[in-house]
């Protein structure tokens, strides 16, 4: 009978166990006070926006370790300064003159302490870097600047210079009604050309896009693949310095792991929750749920380079095939609306098509026959694997896809990678057709077509349907040519309708995005335009808490 | 022992050099280039020509493969084929992170599991005999990802009791040396020491219990087979007869009797423990191989691919062997048995 006592000890100790982990809310609490946990999506694919368009890259790295010259407000829909205090234009539209501020430190770290504040110098340095070939830097990191290249300014800037110490001038080749928009614009971001410079004479170029010096709120301090990134509170921001002394990014892919993760606390902001799970999250009093319309649009993108995709008829076939007030039934749970147009309802020049998208399986047959493909094809569907504001789930609407090209006698497989291999394979155009989107950078509609569907988009690999009209790009220059908005208007319209006429891709929605986040967190704002801003938010003290942030999940 | 010893080490340099040799040919058997498949650089990479005549590809396959073995013991293991990093510093990393997984769950596995063993072993037909029995059954045949699944619904979301990602809280800033979260912390020594392995214990505890259920429902059932085997011999009847106490019975001539069948069996349940590891890292996201080698896969990146499969290979490989030596130095009639054999 003694060795049963020793048992219960043993039973017992084991109980205790979970017991011993029961002082957690407040040890958390202490510790957290001084950061913020945010649950990213997927790995950053280089820490200098530049180099990329992603999305998830741009909010883990452009308004938290850089600045531009000017930003857009949203509010006010008009440009106000940042790094330039101030700016003019010259009666051609062609000279742009901008004065820097004075006080503006770059991020002293352990791998780079600065011995000079912001100066022209670094302008000309980070604005040469993408458009001069010439440039020591415009190689390295070798992946092009997509953005700048997609949307044309690298041919449309003539020169770059800096009169003085804080005065810079830029020169255009012509005029450029979203020029302004361009620079406000996530990518416009400014390097350090002594940090530049640095790097270069140590033979190690390559390390200003891994090891970023920037002048934003937060510095960089670490990166552990597929786990974090960490970034501490850049104390000399020439703004007020951010409200949290650390910024972690936990890097997390699943969409459901990241929800369970802001309700287990392991996070305190998670963006994009799952379509299916905003209404509950709603009902919750410990976590904010937060929408903001952000233009965008997803689309399903042709690649017409490959047969049978090059074929009109065949890309027109198979946006009748889709069913897409099912898919915002059954992927969006109605948080979006239906897109007509690749232009998001928001724009001043949107000009939705409907006739041209309609569900009509019969009329997708017909056309298919037409094309000589009666007995149907086979074709790869590439769904993205992270989740963006235009789309939660490309993964389940590539399902649906699929079932309703199987109807038409097209039998679609469904492909996908990890982020960073999806967008360099999709880069290569290794794709038949591909699930994506498109958030704006700024409010210009240029922002919608240049960047995705022209010629020079083609070539800098982010136009998805590798779809290169001459035509199209000439009403495209005409568009941004001028100022006059009704003419632009115009131009806007009769792009929209060449677009549903050739169907390079087939748009599908323009979603709400979602930001959940505890009830503890505040000055979080999400804004309609470009990533995420987090230099305000912070974490309330426990005593400043409300009282359900330590309420438990009972239900 | 010194003879068993030698053969030990002998087999296990051969099914080494048979695991080498079949990572070796992976290189060949994957889509794309044999070069880029087990160095990482595409023929565009400047150093490609080097790596080139390295690894020996402009010569025959032997010395491929012995440049390749070579190239192990340098400890360059190739390139990650997504981003460049090199394959056999990460590993360090994430060996030192599952490493610490499996050493806790052996840990928290082997007292309950040999101490139920015993105990179901010396009551049969008692109700804690069919509860422990039923349990162990139970325990046993519950698949890890739901049984972790449901710890994560239960204990973190509806209990609140603990985090369901990483290794810490990331708000602690560890920097990852041995990927060991305990011993890291030991190394960086944050301001708040305490704080930091309490947090580190929170993050441990649910992959821990969920990945010990298996192995120690598994040792219940082998203690108690092997105890009920051994308390029929001779000499348990013989000491009882004169007029030792049962528990001195069970404690000096039961249990270590009955632990030479079990030792001999754990071989088997590492081969288990490592593969429900790898699906609990992912669950879990605890920066181990398993996460690291399961994203590999769906990647296809083949120099992780291969170096993840030889690193678990070897693991278990070693702990066999490990465990054969432990058990012949142990228990001396077993060297006597393999000899006679022999």
């Amino acid at each position: 009978m003694k060795t049963n006592a020793r048992w219960l000890t043993m039973v017992a100790a084991l109980l205790t166990l979970p017991a011993l982990t029961a002082c957690n809310p407040q040890e958390a609490a202490n510790m957290n006070a001084q950061g913020l946990l945010y649950c990213a999506e997927g790995n950053p694919e280089s820490f200098n926006p530049q180099l990329v368009t992603s999305g998830t890259t741009l909010d883990m790295t452009a308004a938290q370790l850089y600045d531009r010259l000017i930003e857009y407000d949203h509010r006010s829909n008009r440009y106000v300064p940042a790094l330039a205090e101030r700016w003019s234009v010259d009666e051609s539209g062609l000279r742009y003159t901008f004065t820097l501020r004075d006080d503006v430190e770059f991020h002293d770290t352990a791998y780079f302490s600065p011995s000079r504040p912001l100066q022209s110098e670094d302008i000309v340095f980070s604005f040469r870097r993408w458009f001069e070939p010439s440039h020591p830097f415009h190689y390295v990191s070798g992946r092009g600047y997509p953005f700048f290249t997609a949307s044309g300014i690298h041919n449309l800037i003539e020169s770059v210079d800096a009169l003085d110490e804080r005065t810079v001038e830029i020169r255009l080749k012509q005029r450029d009604s979203s020029f302004l928009a361009n620079l406000a614009s996530d990518f416009a971001i400014i390097l350090s050309a002594e940090y530049g410079a640095q790097m270069l004479a140590a033979g190690t170029p390559e390390l200003i896009d891994q090891l970023p010096i920037g002048t934003g709120p937060f510095r960089f301090r670490e990166f552990r693949k597929d786990v974090l990134v960490r970034y501490s509170r850049h104390e000399n921001y020439w703004r007020e310095p951010a409200a949290s002394e650390q910024l972690v990014f936990r890097i997390t892919q699943s969409d459901h792991k990241r929800m369970l993760m802001l309700l287990t606390q392991d996070c305190d902001i998670s963006p994009y929750p799952p379509a299916r799970d905003v209404e509950w999250l709603q009902q919750r009093d410990y976590i904010k749920l937060q929408a903001a319309v952000s233009p965008n649009t997803a689309f399903w993108a042709f690649n017409t380079e490959r047969p049978p995709f090059d074929d009109p008829l065949v890309r027109r076939a198979l946006a009748h095939a889709v069913d897409r007030d099912a898919l915002l039934r059954a992927v969006y749970f109605e948080h979006a609306v239906r897109a007509d147009s690749i232009l998001p309802n928001t724009s001043w020049a949107h000009h939705p098509l409907p006739e041209a998208y309609t569900y009509d399986p019969e009329l997708a047959r017909e056309l298919l026959r037409e094309a000589g493909y009666a007995d149907g094809f086979n074709m790869d569907i590439w769904a993205i694997p992270v989740q963006r504001a235009y789309n939660p789930n490309a993964r389940l609407m590539a399902e649906r896809i699929q079932s309703d090209l199987a109807r038409i006698g097209v039998r679609a497989t469904i492909v996908s990678y990890e982020w960073s291999t999806f967008r360099r394979r999709l880069a290569e155009g290794l794709h038949d057709s591909v699930l994506i989107g498109w958030s704006a950078d700024h409010a210009d509609p240029d922002n919608f077509f240049r960047p995705l569907l022209s010629c020079s988009a083609k070539l800098s690999g982010n136009n998805r349907a590798q779809w290169c009209d001459p035509m199209f790009d000439e009403l495209l220059d005409a568009a941004i040519r001028t100022e006059l908005l009704t003419t632009r208007q115009n131009f806007y319209q009769q792009a929209q309708e060449y677009l549903a006429t050739e169907v390079p891709l087939l748009p599908i929605a323009h979603s709400v995005r979602f930001q959940a986040s505890r009830d503890f967190i505040e000055g979080l704002e999400l804004l309609p335009f470009g990533g995420i801003e987090l230099r305000h938010a912070r974490r309330l003290k426990p005593d400043q808490a409300p009282e359900q942030a330590n309420a438990k999940e009972h239900d | 022992m010194t003879r068993y010893l030698l053969r030990q080490c002998i087999l296990l340099i051969f099914t080494v050099f048979a695991l080498t040799l079949f990572t070796f040919c992976l290189s060949y058997w994957f889509t794309g280039e044999a070069m880029t498949n087990s160095s990482g650089l595409f023929p565009d990479h400047p150093d490609y020509a080097d790596a080139f005549a390295a690894r020996a590809f402009d010569r025959g396959v032997v010395a491929q493969y012995i440049a390749y073995v070579q190239h192990l013991l340098h400890g360059d293991w190739g390139r990650s084929l997504l981003d460049g990093a090199p394959v056999f510093e990460q590993l360090k990393v994430r060996f030192g992170a599952s490493f610490e997984v499996i050493f806790f769950v052996l840990l928290l596995a082997w007292i309950p599991g040999v101490s139920f063993g015993v105990l179901a072993a010396l009551k049969p037909g008692r109700a804690s005999y069919i509860l422990i029995l039923g349990c162990s059954i139970a325990g046993y045949s519950v698949p890890v990802f739901w049984l972790a699944q449901l710890a994560i619904l239960v204990i973190a979301v509806h209990l609140g009791l603990t985090p369901i990602a990483g290794q810490i809280n990331p708000l602690y800033e560890i920097p990852a040396v041995t990927g060991s979260i305990v011993i890291d912390i030991a190394l960086a020594q944050p301001d708040n020491l305490s704080g930091a392995y309490l947090s580190a214990l929170q993050h441990m505890i649910l992959p821990i219990i969920v990945l010990a259920v298996m192995p120690m429902m598994l040792l219940i059932r082998l203690t108690r087979n092997s105890m009920l085997e051994v308390l029929t011999k001779n000499y348990i009847v013989a000491s009882y007869a004169k007029g030792m106490s049962t528990r001195r019975v069970v404690w000096s001539h039961a249990i270590p009797n009955a632990m030479q069948q079990v030792i001999r069996q754990l071989g088997s349940l590492m081969s288990l423990l490592i593969a429900n590891t790898l699906i609990v890292e992912v669950i879990f996201s605890w920066p181990g191989i398993g996460n690291w080698l399961v994203r590999s896969i769906f990647e296809r990146d083949y120099p992780v691919i291969q170096g993840g499969l030889l690193i678990i290979g070897l693991l278990i490989l070693v702990s066999h062997v490990l465990l054969n030596l432990f058990h012949a130095w142990r228990y001396p009639q077993v060297r006597k048995d393999l000899y006679a054999s022999s």
